[in-house]
């Protein structure tokens, strides 16, 4: 067999599939499809920026997160941060949980943190009002 | 070699920018432009004869919703025909899963009519089951020359390949059909 015998074969192949074919009805069914369906690749793209959001929530999350649990990488975090984790509160003196408060001065800044009403300065709290702030600040 | 019975790219690219305006009619001539040629190569590459309307119709969504892609760099059927290619990759990759139909074992169709079966020549049958042995880059480049008669400059822009790579591709084609249908 020669290349054009060869090259006649090739084009005969598929034609009666091709001719029997309904281009119209194909077109018209290609057409309903593209109109059902037509924000997919909106769709794609809206998935893709959530994925990236999701990837970036995780990534700065556990940055902070991270940064939290280090000991030692927060300057002005006195030694007496550490009781917290391991001592009861009612063992501090009212000198180390003045201390520790102080330490954490810049972290209770946030609304969550349960201050005494008419408090504006730690040294005006007793004991029991700062371990009172403690506790809220250990959750 | 036959010269390619293109429709005018200029008419093609008129459609493509009404598709992209939303005219849907665009959309549809440009499926009753090139649906005969896309099943052709479908069937031609392996497609279940029953499954080739359903292939060409995916093709086409999948043109249609990626034409932002198409830079002009080949033809619009060109590169219609390389779509056809990867959904007709996915469509086997689905039936092997299922193990239904591998295409890559040479099995074509045989459902349908009987007599039209009769019909098709003991070398045709033979190139059509040497194809399927062929690996996918030799058949599709043998079949955008051999079948749809397209320059090698042609199938090397819509296959990113070289014209050179395209001609060496085809001719290991050629060598290992002739080897198949005349053994």
């Amino acid at each position: 067999m020669n290349n054009e015998r060869l090259e006649s074969l090739a084009k005969r192949l598929g034609s009666d599939v091709a001719a029997r074919l309904d281009v119209a009805a194909t077109a018209r069914k290609v057409v309903e499809r593209l109109r059902e369906q037509p924000v997919r690749r909106i769709a794609w793209v809206q998935q893709t920026w959530l994925r990236i959001a999701a990837a970036l929530v995780i990534v700065l999350g556990g940055a902070l997160v991270a940064s939290r649990l280090t000991p030692g990488r927060r300057p002005g975090v006195s030694t007496h941060a550490a009781h917290l984790v391991a001592d009861d509160l009612s063992d501090l003196s009212t000198d180390e949980l003045r201390d520790v408060l102080a330490a954490f001065d810049e972290l209770i800044s946030s609304d969550s943190v349960a201050v005494p009403e008419g408090s504006t300065d730690l040294h005006e709290l007793d004991a029991q009002q700062l371990r009172a702030v403690l506790r809220s600040l250990e959750g | 070699m036959a010269q390619p019975q293109m429709v005018p790219a200029a008419h093609d690219a008129a459609l493509i920018a009404a598709w992209q305006a939303g005219d849907e009619q665009a959309a549809a001539e440009l499926v009753g432009r090139h649906a005969r040629p896309l099943a052709r190569f479908l069937a031609g590459a392996g497609a279940p004869d029953a499954d080739v309307d359903d292939l060409v119709q995916e093709t086409f969504i999948r043109a249609f919703r990626g034409v932002d892609r198409f830079r002009g760099q080949c033809q619009f059927r060109t590169w219609l025909l390389t779509i056809g290619g990867n959904v007709l990759k996915d469509f086997g990759r689905r039936a092997a899963r299922r193990k239904v139909m591998p295409l890559d074992d040479g099995v074509r169709d045989m459902t349908g009519d009987p007599h039209e079966h009769a019909e098709a020549s003991e070398a045709e049958a033979l190139l059509a089951a040497g194809l399927q042995q062929l690996p996918r880059l030799q058949r599709e480049v043998f079949l955008l020359r051999a079948q749809q008669g397209l320059e090698y400059e042609e199938i090397a822009a819509a296959l990113a390949t070289t014209p050179g790579a395209a001609r060496v591709h085809y001719h290991h084609a050629v060598r290992r059909l002739k080897e198949i249908v005349n053994p």
